[in-house]
């Protein structure tokens, strides 16, 4: 390469960068060949106006700038998801390159489906043969040649979870994209009676509409006319199919194949690309039973399908809480302990006032620990949501539990938001655009707050670790599922009330299990909790900062009662008292928590825990002990990560409670709280009304403050009610008060 | 006859779909296709949805959905 580079001069400044689309059916495995492809170099962020995510990368090969952008999965090009037309428009309005059409090289037949439609767009393709080896394992031979041959579009077969084929399909990409004239796919013909009538189409918009040559690739638009494409009707203002009813050739058409020509249109694509797939793949004498058929008879049972279900859902929080639970703390003992001790030396060093110092100290540095706790618990959880979905088995949830979501008026993949609401609220109101139908839409996200999210967990961990802690997995069990009860009941209440009419569509692939890469999933990971903590950490940090001046303004208060926050929350106490805890430092902690849940937790440990200096002092350990017991601790947590897996299902404790920071935090808890009301206040802090990102989430997504509105009030009086009948109702059983 | 009340294993070939506007172009989409043979696999542990097979693919959809679907049995 390097010899090569000094014989031809370096291309000029203003090079040109490539524009290459990926598009393909979902779980063919497009996002692992991005990933293998671009890696790290990923940007994720929205597509313009909507909310679905957009993947792009500017990547170098051979000296060639590519810029390569990720479409959404998408069986089709017609016009009925968001999906679907943000894949078509950027097709359209941008013309990239080429386009890398990524084919499941398992399911041949469905793919080129898509591929047929992508060929009808005029634009250089260059297919990615993918899983290529499954399909290799399962007997099915494949001539690529032959493909490349009838399609005019280079070949190339992937194992995107191996990164085999990528350096091929990246040298493809840059000869296409180098010289796309001699590289325009082939015409494939529809058939005479087809052929001659997109030909008088494509005549009449010459002779009549012009300007639209312009704007659309002339066969494309013949087809999309012929098949009464409402999208291009409408852009085109065209009005009605009338305005193509008219030539010979169309009306023999309609007299030989029947009106339905979205149908005629439909079956042709798929005649094509079956007459393909008969052609270039040859099938072995025996298919084996398949792995994924032997996994669905029990996974699908009729009865164990539930139980494996709730079981698999059990395992990924157990598996999340107690994986990150030893990191969550080590980082928390660590910002607290040697980090802050070191800051607030150097800053009585230097001489800084107390108020400074305060701020610093248990403003900032505790801001920046409430944030940093939370990295273990989102990435765990991301991690194995994103393992359900690239493993087939979250399609498989949907389908299980299909039938009681629809009971509440939900759809199927409502299943999936409401899930991921156990995580973060606020990914699962933007995951709710898998939905097309917008009032279920809505509903799925009115219920979302109920899922009770990762923020909540931590109040739990400490009032459960207090009062619960023998059977704290239990406790922290029932809130969850106390949370679905209540969707379930709200659910049932709205769909009779504001939401009445159609069901939206459950036609849903299941696709075949597969182990998804390491790697991959790493990467997405990633990805999904960098989001999470640019948006949410930089709100968690701003709130616990502000807090601090909430709680010690005016400045020099003696009792934090007397601050600012303190009394707003003497106003609010009264209201709570039915509930079992009206007091002013719960109340104050509800008020913050309002912005971000966990900071319920944080607030009382800044009203709670006094500041200790004179203890401090005492026994404050030297730079050198605190860097080793950093790392020491640091092995110790991953340790006890690995035990916690291996222990005992059911019997695990958290081992937060075990330590040493939050004592002093839990002994105040221990008598301001009774067991009867610390669970009436856990009810509380679940129902009451969902966070301020979250409201961010829901005005963002459906462009007004209207639904968040509605999930603000309802979740008010919810939280409220249910509190109150916890809280009463057990001083009835006499549970105590 | 149509594609909900098939019992799993039985095979259909699809003669007509009844649905219409985006239902009747997502089923298309799928290839769910007049003339085309399917195969009901299973049905959800509380009966509905159905799994089919259809073009090599394991497809699932709601019983409201699969009525819609005329079928011919296939022996």
């Amino acid at each position: 390469m390097k010899s090569l580079a000094l014989k031809i001069p370096p291309a000029p400044a203003a090079q040109k960068i490539l524009t290459v689309a990926v598009a393909g059916n979902p779980n063919a495995g497009k996002s692992t060949l991005i990933n293998a492809i671009a890696g790290t170099r990923l940007q994720v962020g929205n597509w313009p106006g909507v909310t679905v995510e957009k993947k792009e990368a500017v990547l170098e090969y051979q000296g060639q700038k590519i810029r390569l952008v990720d479409l959404p999965g998408t069986y089709s090009l017609s016009p009925y998801s968001e999906e679907e037309r943000i894949a078509r428009d950027f097709l359209l309005e941008e013309a990239p390159d080429v386009i890398i059409d990524v084919i499941d090289a398992t399911n041949l037949e469905r793919n080129l489906y898509l591929t047929m439609q992508l060929l009808e767009l005029g634009l250089p393709v260059v297919a990615a043969l993918n899983i290529y080896d499954e399909a290799h394992n399962q007997g099915l031979q494949i001539n690529t040649r032959a493909i490349e041959e009838v399609l005019g579009a280079r070949v190339v077969p992937t194992v995107a979870t191996k990164k085999r084929g990528v350096e091929e399909l990246l040298a493809a990409m840059v000869a296409v994209g180098d010289d796309p004239g001699a590289r325009r796919p082939r015409t494939v013909s529809y058939g005479t009676d087809i052929e001659t009538a997109a030909q008088e189409v494509a005549e009449e918009i010459k002779r009549l509409h012009p300007h639209l040559e312009e704007r659309y690739p002339l066969r494309w638009l013949a087809l999309k006319l012929l098949e009464g494409d409402r999208q291009v009707l409408q852009e085109a203002r065209l009005g009605g199919n009338e305005a193509f009813a008219g030539g010979q050739a169309v009306r023999h058409l309609r007299q030989a194949h029947g009106e339905d020509l979205e149908a005629l249109m439909a079956d042709a694509r798929y005649g094509r690309a079956a007459g393909l797939t008969r052609e270039v793949m040859k099938k072995a004498e025996r298919q084996r039973t398949e792995l994924t058929e032997k996994i669905d008879r029990w996974v699908l049972n009729r009865f164990l399908g539930i139980p494996i279900f709730l079981a698999a859902m059990w395992l990924v929080f157990k598996l999340t809480f107690d994986l990150s639970a030893p990191f969550s703390d080590w980082m928390d003992q660590m910002i607290n302990g040697p980090f802050k001790r070191g800051a607030e030396a150097l800053m009585t060093l230097l001489q800084a006032p107390d108020w400074l110092v305060s701020l610093a100290t248990d403003g900032v540095i505790a801001g920046v620990g409430f944030v940093l706790v939370f990295i273990p618990v989102i990435f765990a959880m991301m991690f194995f949501i994103t393992f359900l979905e690239g493993s087939g088995y979250m399609a498989r949830a949907a389908f299980v539990m299909d039938r009681a979501m629809h009971a509440m008026g939900l759809h199927g993949k409502s299943f999936i938001p409401l899930l991921l609401g156990f995580g973060c609220n606020v990914p699962a109101i933007y995951a709710t655009r898998t939905l097309e139908n917008p009032r279920d839409k809505a509903l799925t996200a009115l219920l979302i707050p109920l899922m009770s999210c990762g923020a909540r967990l931590p109040v739990y961990v400490v009032f459960v670790g207090v009062f619960f802690a023998a059977y704290s997995g239990t406790v922290i069990w029932s809130l969850y599922v106390l949370g679905l009860g209540l969707a379930v009941i709200m659910g049932v209440l709205f769909k009779k009330t504001i939401f009445r009419g159609e069901y939206p569509l459950f036609i849903m692939e299941l696709p075949p299990y597969r182990l998804p890469g390491l790697k991959s999933l790493l990467i997405h990971t990633w990805e999904k909790g960098k989001h999470f903590l640019i948006k949410a950490g930089t709100y968690i940090f701003a709130v616990s900062v502000l807090t601090w001046f909430l709680l010690n303004l005016p400045w020099g208060v003696e009792q934090k009662k007397d601050s600012y926050l303190g009394q707003a929350a003497a106003v609010v106490a009264p209201v709570l008292k039915p509930l079992g805890f009206g007091n002013w430092e719960a109340a104050a902690s509800l008020i913050t928590g309002v912005i971000a849940k966990e900071i319920v937790v944080g607030t009382m440990g800044e009203i709670y825990t006094p500041k200790a200096k004179d203890a401090k002092q005492e026994a404050a350990p030297t730079l050198g002990e605190d860097l080793k017991e950093m790392g020491v601790s640091f092995l110790a947590a991953g340790k006890e990560a690995v035990l916690n897996v291996f222990s005992s299902f059911g019997s695990t404790k958290f081992s937060m409670e075990e330590k040493e920071k939050n004592r002093p935090l839990k002994a105040v808890i221990q008598q301001q709280f009774t067991p009867l009301s610390a669970y009436a206040f856990m009810a509380f802090v679940l129902l009451y009304m969902p966070c301020m990102v979250v409201a961010v989430a829901f005005r963002h997504e459906f462009g007004s403050w209207k639904w968040f509105g509605v999930a603000f009030g309802y979740e008010m009086i919810l939280a409220w009610v249910v509190a109150l009948a916890i809280y009463q109702g057990g001083k009835l059983l006499g549970l105590g008060g | 006859m149509n594609l909900a009340k098939l019992a799993p294993g039985e095979r259909g070939k699809i003669t007509k779909i009844g649905a219409l506007g985006p239902l009747k172009r997502r089923l298309m989409d799928m290839g769910v296709l007049v003339g085309e043979e399917v195969r009901v696999e299973k049905v959800a542990p509380l009966g509905d949805p159905i799994e089919i097979t259809v073009k090599n693919y394991k497809l699932s959809l709601r019983k409201s959905e699969a009525e819609g679907i005329a079928v011919e049995v296939v022996a």
